[in-house]
C-alpha cells in the first residue's frame, strides 16, 4: 500500500498536464477558422443522378444524368453557362469522344431557394480494342445575383468505355470482372429439347390414362365393353362370377352390334376393328357356350376363366377404343 | 345307346347328304334341313319357283332313306279316296277295289310324296291333316297305320290358277317349309344348262344310293337323339322369348317399314310349332357332333318350322314370305341368349 499511493499521485498530475495541452489546442484551431477569410458567395447545393451501370459502354451509347442545383434567391443561374450540344471536352488534351447531346434546364422555387433541374444527355463517340476509362465532364456554371457573378463545378463522373469485340484469345478464368456476371452457355437447343421430351412426356401419361383409365371423361370411353370392364374388375372369381360376367361381356357385344351377337365372324363382319381379337372373341363364344348351353364341352381355356374374361373384357376395350 | 351307335348314324346321315348332294347341286342348305326333318320325323314342305329342282330334291331322299315309297300328283279333281283306294272293272268286267297310294304299301310306307300340293282341293287337304298328325286312317272298317311315314309335298306360289290355298291347320302339320332358290353360283347354274346328266330326272335320281338309312328303325333312333341332346336353362328361356317374340313382336321393340305391327300377327308360333323347332334343333345339334342344344342350332331351323306356321293379318297376307323373313330375322337380332 505505501508503493501504490505515490503512484496514484504522479498519474493524476500527468493527465492534468495532457488535458491542458488538449484544451490549448482546440482553442487555437476554433481562433484560426474565426480568422479564415470568409467566402461571399451563396452556396450551391448540388444532387446529380448518375447512370446506375458504369461500364460497359460502347460507341454510340447515350448516357442521361440529372443534376439538380439549389441556390438561395435572389441567385439565379446564367442560362449562358449552360454546356452547349455538341461539345466535346477534352482530357489532358485529347478529345474524351463523349459529347454533349442536349441539356435541358427546367427552373422552379420556394420561398428562400431557386431550384433548377438540368437534364443533361451524352453520347459516346469512341471505341478501344480494350477497356478504356472515360467520364462524363465536370461543367462549369455560372450563378448571378446582387452584383455579383460566381460559378459552380458540377462533378464529373467517371466510366469505362468496352470494346465492341474482344480481339485474340480470351482466358475465361482470367477474366473475372465482377461486372460482367457468369459467362452463360447457350442452352436454346436443350431448352427446345426439354419442352419437346416435356410434350411427349405429357402426351404419353395423357395416353396411358386413356389406356389405363377407367372412367368415362374422354371421347370413346364410355363404350360398352369399357363399361364392363369396369364391371369385371370389381367381380371376384366364382362360378357364379363367371357366368354374370360373359352375360355381361355378351350384353356388351349385343350393344355394340345393336344385335345379338352369337358368332365370332359376325360380329368381326360388322365391326372390322375387332378383328384383331377376332380369335380371343371365338374363344369367349366357345366359353359361354360351355357355361350356358354345354358344359361337357371344353371352354379351352388355361387357367382361371374369370382371369381370362377380365383380361379379355380389356382387350374388347380398347378394340372399341381404336388401340389395338 | 352309345356314343359309338350315334356316331355311326350321323355317318349315314352324313352318307345320304352327300348322295343328294351329288344329283341336286347347290341346294346344301335345304339338304341339311331335309335331312334334320328326317331324323326329327316331321313332315316336310318344299315351296319355290317352277322347274327349280324341288320334285328332283324330294326323290332323291326317298330313294336314300329306303322303305316304301308313294308318290301322287295334286289336281283340280283330285278326291280324298283317291289316296285310299281307286275302282277299275277287271277282266273278268265285274267292279274291283284295289288300294290307293296310302294304303298300298301298308305299315312299310316310309315317303309319300305329295306333288303340287297346293293344286288339290282342301278336302284332300283334309285328309292329310289326319294322316300327317296322327299317321293313321280309317278306311274300309280297318284302322290302317303308317308308322314311318313322311310327307314330302311341294308347291310353288307363283301360280295361282287353279290352286289352293293350304290352310293354316295343315301347314302347321308340316315341320319345315323349306323355300327353294336357283343357286346364284353362276358355275352350278351354267352345268345346269349344259350337262346333259342333270337333264334326264329318272337317271339322276338312280345316281343316288339306295337304302342308306334304315327306314324302319329311323322312330327310334330319332327318339335316341331327343333324349340324347341336351337343352340346358338358358336355352330353354331363349327359346321361350323366341316363342313369346312369335306372338307379340312389338313387346320386344321389332319394327318393320310398312307394317304396322301391332296388327301384323293374328297368331304366332303354335305350341306344336316350338315343340318341333326344338326337336329339329336337338337333330341340327346331333348332326353337327354336340350332344347339347346351342342357339345357332335354333337359327338353323328356326325360320323353316316356323314361319309357315304364322298368321298374319289378311292385308299382310299377300307379302307373306317376305314380312315373315324379316320378322323372324328380327326377332332372332333381339333376343339375346344369355
Amino acid at each position: 500500500m505505501n508503493f501504490t499511493k505515490p503512484f496514484m499521485i504522479l498519474l493524476l498530475i500527468g493527465m492534468l498536464i495532457v488535458s491542458f495541452f488538449l484544451g490549448f489546442s482546440a482553442t487555437t484551431h476554433a481562433e484560426e477558422l474565426e480568422d479564415a477569410p470568409k467566402n461571399p458567395n451563396p452556396p450551391v447545393y448540388i444532387v446529380d443522378i448518375n447512370p446506375v451501370r458504369d461500364v460497359g459502354y460502347h460507341v454510340g451509347d447515350v448516357l442521361n444524368r440529372t443534376v439538380t442545383l439549389k441556390v438561395e434567391k435572389p441567385y439565379k443561374l446564367l442560362q449562358t453557362s449552360l454546356p452547349l450540344t455538341g461539345t466535346e471536352k477534352k482530357y489532358r488534351g485529347k478529345d474524351q469522344g463523349v459529347e454533349v447531346r442536349s441539356a435541358v434546364l427546367e427552373v422552379s422555387d420556394d420561398s428562400k431557394f431557386n431550384i433548377y433541374k438540368l437534364e443533361l444527355s451524352y453520347q459516346v463517340f469512341t471505341s478501344s480494342v480494350v477497356t478504356k476509362p472515360s467520364q462524363l465532364p465536370p461543367e462549369l456554371v455560372k450563378f448571378g445575383g446582387n452584383g455579383r457573378v460566381f460559378q459552380v463545378r458540377i462533378p464529373s463522373w467517371p466510366f469505362r468505355i468496352s470494346p465492341l469485340a474482344v480481339y485474340g484469345a480470351v482466358k475465361i478464368e482470367r477474366d473475372m470482372s465482377q461486372f460482367r456476371g457468369p459467362l452463360l452457355l447457350d442452352a436454346k437447343n436443350n431448352q427446345y429439347t426439354l419442352w419437346a421430351l416435356l410434350t411427349l412426356l405429357a402426351l404419353s401419361l395423357i395416353g396411358l390414362v386413356y389406356i389405363l383409365g377407367s372412367r368415362t371423361w374422354l371421347p370413346r370411353m364410355g363404350g360398352p365393353f369399357a363399361k364392363a370392364y369396369r364391371d369385371l374388375r370389381k367381380k371376384k372369381a366364382s362360378d357364379s362370377s363367371v357366368k354374370e360376367s360373359i352375360t355381361r361381356l355378351h350384353h356388351a357385344f349385343n350393344v355394340t352390334n345393336n344385335g345379338s351377337v352369337f358368332t365370332a365372324d359376325s360380329f368381326i363382319v360388322a365391326h372390322p376393328k375387332f378383328a384383331p381379337i377376332k380369335n380371343e372373341i371365338a374363344q369367349f363364344f366357345v366359353l359361354s357356350r360351355w357355361a350356358f348351353f354345354d358344359t361337357e364341352s371344353n371352354h379351352g381355356i388355361t387357367g382361371d376363366p374369370q382371369t381370362w374374361l377380365r383380361k379379355f373384357s380389356r382387350r374388347c376395350r380398347d378394340c372399341e377404343r381404336g388401340l389395338a | 345307346m352309345s356314343d359309338h351307335q350315334l356316331a355311326d348314324w350321323r355317318t349315314h346321315a352324313l352318307k345320304l347328304e352327300s348322295e343328294v348332294n351329288k344329283v341336286v347341286v347347290g341346294q346344301q342348305t335345304p339338304i341339311r334341313l331335309i335331312t334334320t326333318a328326317i331324323f326329327a320325323r316331321g313332315h316336310v314342305l318344299l315351296e319355290g319357283d317352277v322347274g327349280v329342282g324341288k320334285t328332283t330334291l324330294l326323290r332323291a331322299f326317298t330313294r336314300g332313306i329306303g322303305g316304301g315309297y308313294q308318290r301322287i300328283e295334286g289336281t283340280i279333281d283330285l278326291m280324298p279316296n283317291d289316296l285310299v283306294y281307286h275302282t277299275y272293272l277287271g277282266e273278268d268286267g265285274r267292279p274291283h277295289v284295289s288300294p290307293g297310294p296310302l294304303l298300298s304299301q301298308g305299315k312299310n310306307l316310309s315317303v309319300f310324296f305329295f306333288n303340287e300340293i297346293n293344286r288339290a282341293r282342301p278336302q284332300v287337304h283334309s285328309l292329310l291333316l289326319r294322316v300327317m298328325a296322327e299317321r293313321t286312317l280309317s278306311a274300309f272298317n280297318t284302322e290302317h297305320e303308317f308308322p314311318h311315314m313322311l310327307v314330302f309335298a311341294d308347291r310353288n306360289q307363283v301360280e295361282k290358277e287353279e290352286t289352293f290355298e293350304i290352310p293354316s291347320a295343315a301347314r302347321d302339320r308340316f315341320m319345315m317349309e323349306i323355300p327353294i332358290f336357283v343357286p346364284s353360283d353362276e358355275n352350278i347354274m351354267e352345268s345346269l344348262i349344259f350337262d346333259t346328266r342333270f337333264h334326264n330326272v329318272d337317271k339322276l335320281v338312280e345316281q343316288v344310293s339306295q337304302d342308306v338309312l334304315q327306314f324302319d328303325q329311323l322312330n327310334s333312333f330319332a327318339e335316341v337323339i331327343q333324349q340324347t341332346v341336351q337343352a340346358s336353362a338358358t336355352l330353354r328361356r331363349y327359346a321361350l322369348d323366341l316363342w313369346l317374340a312369335t306372338k307379340n313382336p312389338a313387346k320386344y321393340g321389332i319394327q318393320i317399314q310398312g307394317v304396322d305391327i301391332n296388327r301384323l300377327v293374328v297368331a304366332g308360333a303354335s305350341p306344336r310349332g316350338m315343340a318341333m323347332m326344338m326337336r329339329a334343333a336337338r337333330v341340327n345339334a346331333w348332326l353337327n357332333g354336340r350332344d347339347a342344344v346351342v342357339p345357332e342350332d335354333i337359327h338353323a331351323v328356326f325360320y323353316e318350322t316356323i314361319a309357315h306356321r304364322l298368321v298374319f293379318s289378311p292385308v299382310y297376307e299377300m307379302r307373306r314370305t317376305e314380312i315373315a323373313r324379316e320378322l323372324l330375322s328380327k326377332i332372332i337380332n333381339a333376343i339375346s341368349a344369355p
